[in-house]
């Protein structure tokens, strides 16, 4: 969080900060401009010299002055043995640690790798399928696997093909088909398989070439823990997140690569720091941003060229998890100590209005896909209400009829957001709920074959496991089965 | 008479001793024997026969016939000199005479009504026979295990004789034996199976109460509106909520609504196992043994221990302090 010095800065901008920047500065010099300016770091607090700590490196701890009570006439020294303690970031590394395969677990010889068609095909729904080598790779460098997964119990990784993934995939197709874009929120209780949706969206999506663009974490841009900076000439004051448009562009970059470098861009850009001829690849575009600065520029030269129309351009699909994080204020502060809505954030605005049906168009289609959570989500009573509404209109839909009644505002609430509403006015609803029980019955099969779940895999146990989880809900299912211990 | 299971050891132990001390009280053998003996010079009138006499007679206690006498049935009855009188019953000069009578005539009608047909034990009425203890309480006669036990099978094999060929006799014999509270009269209102389908059954546990409403249906299970998984965060609550069913392979066959009250998670956990266990036996009554087996019939009445003065908690002792 943002220690007292660094709102001091804010409150008293220096010269080379750009808000104080004259309007007058033509476009082309921005990235110059950008160059120079210092970001509203929420780490200066850390990046201060230790002074005190330097004096006493070796005393491990604070030594009191004065006397001390003495029980006992010999004192053994206490000499606790603690072993080698975990070197700074150790621990969060191990907690964040990703492990996809588990030698020790019996290969499933019957496991086929997913195809480029084979989750649209509604006949593989209800089987389990494995990722291919390369799509994991993709996936990983897109952080789309998560460390509460239990991938690490299987040889290779894989998914259940659910009737709701064929059905999702069958929508994106659909929209490439005619070129637009889906707007989808998946929503459901929790542990119902949410994250996983989008996981296997993706992995249609880079198994058939598209561009994926993901979010893992959507707290991360909002939780005001990343670098921020205004961007000069935006009114309304917009602000880049250098830091983590960085790291996206990275990611992006190591996901996308081989699509990347076969794409072209359509014109020059002379406004990066490294000059960028067109018709050259956007993988090469995306190698510009090395640092920090200058990487929001880079990446709105991405975003451009991704959606430059006219262009042959791979279809698209841009997805983000943790939908609620994005969908409220956000805990930064602007230099007026206002906080900062999400929606002002230059690159959840960019989400934000490809997903209310405006902003960039994408040249072959593509989807915009937006996953909620149930275990870290703030409250967001607009996301919320508009969900529900867009469920129950959804439904009437379908039905041809006007059974279910759409919720209302709570006239006596006062934390609704408009803005959260304009974008969620019209996108469609994907609720998750448990599977069924044939479904159940592959997942069990597949998970007693790798040596995981050591019972008979019938009618019983199915039932059992699935009433366990209280109808079928996946998560509740992989605890019940497979992380509870059975002696 | 004395019901006298107190006093079993002690009046033989005391005859040698203490003749003296009791003999106001307590007549010695040799004098019961003399009271039989037909003496002229006894008084006519009601004496006490018993083998032990009580300081005060009680009502229904046996009582000695009067006295005979003999001159005049010698002369009536031209009977000879040294004939004496021999007591109708057996069990005259045993300590058990009551109970003594009952087996002698049970005893009789086994070898007179043995050769009735007879119905499989499992068929026959359930009766709750009366213990050793409750014999000798209500017939207050110092009763040897060893005869009850004989006695018992006799009972138990009259009572196989086909109902309608029982005899009266039989059966007014067997009534004697018979408890004073028949528990296996008390049958359980039956729960019924309303037009839906469905079943209730009501379980406790600790402070919790659960009523669960059973019908045929694929194992969903619903409680206070929420799916098993969603209501109790542990595996283990969810699998003792549904153990009835688990048990009985007929987790895939009902589903169940329940409301559940008060009580923390293992409480109305473990209340709706009884619930759902007595709802299930509404649909299938067969199922008892199977749910007894599985522990879900008989409701656990531990509640919390409570709170001792001189202790910290039900139990636990205070700290030990030196001074």
């Amino acid at each position: 969080m943002s220690a007292p010095n660094c709102l001091r800065c804010l409150v008293r901008p220096s010269a080379g900060i750009p808000v104080s920047a004259p309007r007058t500065v033509s476009p082309l010099v921005t990235p110059f401009v950008l160059a120079r300016t210092a970001p509203f770091s929420t780490t200066a607090a850390n990046a201060r010299p230790k002074k005190e700590a330097q004096g006493k490196s070796d005393g491990g701890g604070s030594s009191r002055g004065g006397k001390k009570l003495q029980l006992g006439k010999f004192k053994k020294e206490k000499v606790a043995d603690r072993g080698r303690t975990p070197l700074p970031g150790e621990r969060k590394a191990y907690r964040k640690r990703i492990t996809l395969s588990n030698d020790n677990a019996i290969p499933v010889p019957w496991l086929t790798d997913l195809g480029p068609a084979d989750l649209a095909d509604p006949r593989s729904s209800g089987k389990v399928m494995a990722l291919p080598e390369e799509v994991q790779d993709q996936l990983r460098a897109s952080e789309a696997f998560k460390a509460t997964q239990c991938w690490g119990m299987f040889r290779k990784p894989a998914v259940l093909v659910r009737k709701e993934t064929t059905d999702l995939v069958n929508r994106m197709e659909d929209a490439v088909d005619k070129k637009e874009t889906l707007r989808l929120v998946v929503t459901g209780d929790k542990v119902t398989g949410k994250s996983m949706m989008l996981l296997q969206a993706m992995t249609h999506a880079y198994l058939n070439n598209w561009i994926v663009i993901h979010v893992p974490e959507a707290q991360e841009l909002t939780t005001a823990c990343t670098d921020y900076a205004p961007i000069p000439n935006t009114d309304p004051v917009q602000y880049m997140q250098n830091v983590y448009v960085l790291k996206l562009i990275q990611a992006i970059k190591r996901a996308n690569e081989k699509v990347l470098a076969k794409t072209y861009t359509m014109t020059a850009h002379p406004e990066l720091p490294q000059n960028m001829p067109a018709n050259s690849s956007l993988l090469a575009l995306a190698n510009v941003a090395k640092e920090a600065e200058g990487a929001w520029a880079v990446f709105q030269a991405l975003w451009t060229e991704l959606t430059a129309q006219g262009a042959n351009r791979p279809p698209i699909l841009l997805t983000l998890d943790g939908l609620a994080h994005v969908m409220k204020v956000s805990d930064y502060r602007a230099p007026s100590f206002d906080l900062i809505h999400s929606h002002d954030l230059a690159l959840v605005r960019l989400f934000s209005d490809v997903l209310a049906g405006g902003g960039a168009k994408f040249p072959s289609g593509g989807a915009v896909l937006a996953a909620t959570s149930r275990s870290n989500a703030p409250r967001a009573a607009s996301m919320e209400l508009a969900l529900a509404q867009r469920e129950a209109e959804q439904s009437n839909k379908e039905k041809e009829k006007t059974d279910v009644e759409v919720p209302k505002k709570d006239p006596f609430f006062r934390g609704y957001d408009d803005r959260v509403e304009a974008v969620l006015r019209s996108v469609q609803v994907l609720r998750l709920k448990g599977i069924d029980k044939l479904e159940a019955r592959a997942l069990m099969e597949y998970w007693a074959a790798s040596g995981m779940l050591r019972a008979m895999v019938d009618e019983k146990t199915v039932t059992e496991k699935w009433t366990l989880a209280g109808s079928g809900v996946l998560g509740e299912m992989e605890r019940a089965a497979l992380l509870t211990m059975r002696v | 008479m004395m019901a006298s299971s107190t006093r079993q050891g002690f009046t033989p132990a005391l005859r040698g001793v203490s003749r003296t001390l009791n003999g106001t009280k307590r007549q010695p053998l040799e004098q019961q024997f003399q009271s039989l003996r037909l003496s002229p010079a006894l008084v006519p009138g009601r004496r006490c026969m018993s083998t032990e006499s009580g300081p005060t007679e009680e009502e229904g206690s046996i009582v000695a016939a009067p006295e005979i006498n003999m001159r005049e049935l010698y002369h009536r009855f031209k009977l000879a000199e040294h004939a004496r009188a021999v007591p109708v019953s057996p069990s005259y000069f045993s300590r058990t005479p009551t109970f003594n009578d009952r087996y002698l005539a049970l005893d009789r009608f086994s070898r007179t009504y043995g050769n009735l047909p007879v119905i499989p034990t499992t068929d026959t009425e359930r009766i709750a026979w009366k213990t050793l203890a409750d014999l000798r309480q209500s017939f207050g006669e110092p009763v040897k295990a060893t005869d009850y036990v004989k006695c018992l099978t006799i009972i138990k094999r009259l009572h196989q004789i086909h109902p309608e060929l029982k005899p009266n006799v039989v059966t007014e014999a067997l009534r004697e034996f018979e408890r004073d509270v028949q528990a296996f009269l008390n049958v359980p209102t039956p729960i019924p199976i309303d037009k839906f389908g469905r079943a209730l059954g009501v379980g406790k546990r600790k402070a919790s109460t659960a009523r669960a409403f059973v019908v045929e249906g694929e194992g969903q299970v619903l409680v206070n509106g929420k799916s098993l998984a969603d209501y109790f965060g542990r595996v283990h609550d969810r699998e003792s909520a549904v153990w009835a069913l688990h048990a009985t392979d007929r987790i895939d066959k009902y589903n169940v609504w329940a409301r559940v009250e008060g009580g923390g998670t293992t409480g109305q956990a473990e209340a709706l196992t009884l619930a759902i266990s007595k709802a299930l036996l509404a649909h299938e009554p067969g199922l008892k043994p199977a749910l007894r087996r599985a522990g879900t019939v008989t409701r656990d009445p531990r509640r919390v221990e409570r709170k001792k003065h001189g202790r910290v908690k039900a139990r636990k002792g205070p700290t030990w302090v030196k001074r």
